[in-house]
């Protein structure tokens, strides 16, 4: 089968689009909660260096969005081949492309909110250990909107390929 | 974390440790500032982030010989796993601390 109305040759595009900005959202939101969370920890370690092994929790978890990002995009990688072996449908392309972004920005949110709680969080804990429960439990949730978020990625990738 | 450093280096007195060997100010502490165990610990757990949640994806796809998609479940929870350790472990970390500090304190009052 070659090119045909419903298999252009531009449909690996999107696809290639899905690929890039799961990638590039997810690190950046992985990122924004590295660096603000961070700040965070650096602030509370010059008192209390005891408590810095606790107060990673917040950077840990940012490297989890930022493994969502790279999981969709081994995925959606995994579907491709150039042109002579296989002509992709311009909705598979839509549908990486749909995979892609809700990890992508669903990771942007999970991140930004990992980064102010966490800058918020571990500075509050350094002056009450009982805020430590709170901050996880708000972290966690913060991090499950990532996770919807690659939920519906990988529910979108497993239509694609069949 | 054990990694205290000694009370001069601590600002504010409200929160700097109380130190046994508080007299011996004056002595260079040639102790590491973070001790080998911890570094250890967060090696492993740097390793384990990178590599385990893609590690196992490749390993059930290919060897499991399941769909692309079981395996982005399980990196998933691997991801998840790994996260659920480190809290168990700085939580462990921090309990065998508290124990020691409170040991102290009994010694002293005695």
């Amino acid at each position: 089968m070659a090119d045909s109305e419903f298999s252009p040759k531009f449909a690996p595009f999107f696809s290639f689009a899905g690929i890039a900005s799961a990638m590039i959202f997810g690190s950046l939101g992985a990122a924004y909660g590295t660096a603000k969370s961070g700040i965070g920890i650096a602030g509370v370690g010059t008192f209390r260096p005891d408590l810095i092994m606790k107060s990673l929790i917040p950077v840990v978890m940012s490297g989890i969005i930022a493994v969502y990002g790279l999981v969709i995009s081994v995925l959606i990688a995994g579907d491709l081949d150039p042109p002579p072996n296989k002509y992709m449908s311009l909705y598979t392309g839509f549908m990486h492309l749909a995979a892609g972004l809700s990890v992508g920005l669903a990771g942007v949110a999970a991140g930004y909110t990992i980064g102010i709680v966490g800058d918020a969080g571990v500075r509050a804990y350094m002056q009450q250990s009982r805020v430590y429960v709170g901050m996880i439990l708000i972290l966690i949730f913060g991090e499950v909107l990532g996770l919807y978020g690659l939920i519906v990625g990988l529910i979108l990738n497993s239509k694609s390929s069949g | 974390m054990a990694s205290r450093r000694s009370a001069e280096k601590t600002p504010p007195k409200e929160v700097a440790a109380p130190s046994s060997s508080g007299k011996k100010v004056s002595d260079s502490d040639v102790t590491p500032a973070v001790p080998t165990n911890v570094i250890m610990k967060l090696a492993f757990f740097s390793v384990a982030m990178i590599f385990v949640p893609i590690g196992m994806y490749f390993v059930t796809v290919n060897v499991g010989g399941t769909s692309a998609t079981v395996g982005g479940i399980v990196a998933a929870i691997m991801a998840n796993v790994v996260l659920v350790a480190y809290i168990f472990v700085a939580w462990k970390d921090d309990q065998a601390e508290r124990e020691a500090e409170q040991k102290q304190k009994e010694k002293k009052a005695q």
